[in-house]
């Protein structure tokens, strides 16, 4: 059994976010990326799958030289391969390019199943895995928070609002996008990282991929025009001063809400 | 360009947010067809072409009864072929994020997810889990745009409607529907809670939830809560969880600590008479949602309120 993970590298949910100068995206320079937290869980599925059988677990990346620590990383939990897309062609790309870069390597490994996290910290548009099943002619299922294997079968459970969940079943070869939470996601063992610096990391170009005229500003149908702090509107009311002032203002609210 | 509305049902009738979209559509001023898709659902097409769908196809089928992915991307894309249209309009929901994107794919279509807001020409939506807003615009032949519930006042007018069935070949569906679980009983039910303190990722681990959260909640005769990434890291229960997916909360007072406030959770407790947030980040989102904010330790300010509480009972 293959297993294709496709992960995408974040700017850390902690860094602090600048707009750059042409006000489009963030500075990414001198701050922290890390693997989507999504697809931590994705790849731990993976990993939990080949740790209770035969299956060979490939990761598969797009973006710049750092891409490599993200996909490093992934080696060190236990993938045994990585498909890393470095090209310079690719930035800008929106997620219908993305997904036919994806969708490209997926129909290189074909693998019988792939998984993915069900959106991004930073994009938040939980749109490419969706559009990889569609381009690859798999089934596919979202929000994916239990799993249970059968021959040729997935069942899963989707969550639904409020706590309740749909079951569906899905046929094997197929693409499931889990949602947080869908297991505890290990940690790289020393061990691990030190194995990892052997394994084998393709790079590889869009035209490598047959994809470079879906790739890049050029090849996108959707642009993001600019991106801004939001309007705050209103907003709280900071309180200032030492711990004592802000707790005797904090509880002169609780004696006017009629809670104390 | 014209746009098509896709509705969804829930619990028998069209929900709320199809009739947002029908606001949203409106909104970009363009010409537009609505989309219903089920099994019987005539009267609900009906109902709904003359309370803001306007021109409504009709998938009815069997095998649309509930919802499938493949079944459903089939009617969408027949609709879109029986309608001529350019634009697709769909609610961010469980199901919306499940069909669009590869519905956008099948068109070749850009897609454009989540969106709040309508302004100068393009799409506004949020990144970076709420702290930055991005305006995006689309180009190419078709668009697939899905809106966030609740975003945008619902259209509550009458409109002249007519009903046009579209035939949708759903022989190909693989996915296939079993049941729907509803959630299980709460064993912690916040709905009823006057109070409720909530911790976040901030508060850095379980045992600090037992050692400064709940003794808050407690001096307050209130409940704990929880955002999605504690529960999701295992320190607390799903029961705690207070969000989108998890418990929609209304007390007269919400102590969020340590929280950030993506959209997620914001969705959950928004409706509190009154809200504190304190964070140690001042650009953290939650501060747009609160009345008072705290930007500092959490770790000070909540032991000291909590000992103020109990010294003020005597």
């Amino acid at each position: 059994m293959k297993i294709l993970v496709c992960l995408k590298q974040v700017p850390h949910q902690d860094a602090r976010l600048d707009v750059n100068g042409d006000g489009t995206w963030i500075k990414e320079d001198g701050i922290k990326f890390e693997i989507n937290s999504y697809d931590t869980y994705a790849l731990e599925e993976a990993l939990r799958i080949k740790d209770a059988g035969e299956a060979e677990v490939v990761v598969a990346s797009i973006g710049p030289d750092r891409v490599t620590q993200a996909l490093r990383t992934a080696l060190g939990m236990g993938a045994d391969r990585a498909v890393h897309v470095n090209d310079a062609a690719c930035q800008g790309s929106d997620a219908l390019g993305i997904a036919k870069t994806l969708a490209a390597i997926a129909k290189e490994e074909s693998p019988d199943l792939i998984l993915m996290g069900l959106m991004s910290d930073d994009g938040n548009a939980s749109a490419v895995p969706p559009m990889v099943a569609e381009l690859v002619g798999m089934p596919s299922a979202t929000a994916v928070v239990a799993t249970e294997r059968s021959e040729g079968n997935i069942r899963v459970e989707r969550e639904l609002e409020g706590g309740a969940v749909e079951v569906v079943d899905v046929p094997t070869p197929c693409l499931l996008a889990v949602q947080s939470g869908l297991n505890q996601v290990r940690y790289a063992s020393l061990k691990g990282i030190m194995a990892a610096k052997k394994k084998p990391l393709d790079v590889k170009t869009a035209a490598d991929l047959g994809v470079a005229d879906a790739v890049g500003t050029a090849g996108a149908k959707v642009k993001i025009e600019k991106i801004y702090q939001p309007l705050r509107g209103e907003g709280a009311e900071i309180l200032s001063g030492s711990t004592d002032e802000i707790v005797s203002s904090l509880m002169n609210k609780i004696k006017e809400l009629g809670l104390l | 360009m014209s746009i098509l509305i896709v509705t969804e049902i829930q619990k028998g009738a069209i929900r709320e947010a199809s009739y947002e979209l029908v606001a949203f559509a409106q909104k970009m001023g363009v010409e537009y067809a609505s989309l219903v898709i089920g099994s019987g659902i005539d009267g609900l097409a009906s109902e709904f072409g003359g309370k803001g769908g306007g021109k409504t196809f009709v998938a009815d089928d069997a095998s649309l009864e509930n919802y499938n992915v493949d079944g459903y991307s089939a009617a969408i894309q027949a609709a879109v072929a029986a309608s001529g249209a350019s634009m697709v309009l769909i609610s961010n929901t469980p199901s919306g994020w499940d069909v669009a994107p590869r519905v956008a794919a099948a068109l070749d279509a850009g897609f454009v997810s989540d969106v709040f807001d309508y302004q100068d020409g393009n799409f506004v939506r949020r990144v970076f889990n709420g702290k930055l807003d991005a305006q995006v615009s689309s180009s190419g032949s078709a668009t697939v745009v899905s809106v966030q519930p609740g975003a945008i006042a619902a259209f509550e007018g009458t409109t002249d409607g007519s009903t046009e069935t579209v035939s949708v070949d759903t022989s190909g569906a693989r996915a296939r529907f079993v049941e729907i679980k509803l959630a299980d009983a709460k064993g912690v039910d916040l709905s009823k809670a006057e109070v409720i303190v909530s911790g976040g990722r901030g508060v850095g681990d379980p045992e600090k939830f037992a050692e400064v959260i709940q003794p808050l909640a407690d001096a307050l005769g209130g409940a704990m809560g929880a955002s999605r990434p504690v529960v999701d890291a295992g320190w607390l229960p799903h029961e705690y969880q207070v969000g989108s997916s998890g418990q929609v909360v209304t007390p007269k007072l919400y102590i969020a600590c340590g929280i950030s406030g993506a959209i997620q959770h914001l969705v959950g407790m928004k409706g509190s008479n009154f809200i504190v947030a304190i964070n140690k980040d001042a650009d953290a989102p939650i501060f747009e949602f609160a009345q008072l904010g705290v930007v500092g330790d959490l770790f000070e300010v909540v032991p000291a309120l909590t000992a103020a509480i109990a010294a003020a009972k005597g």
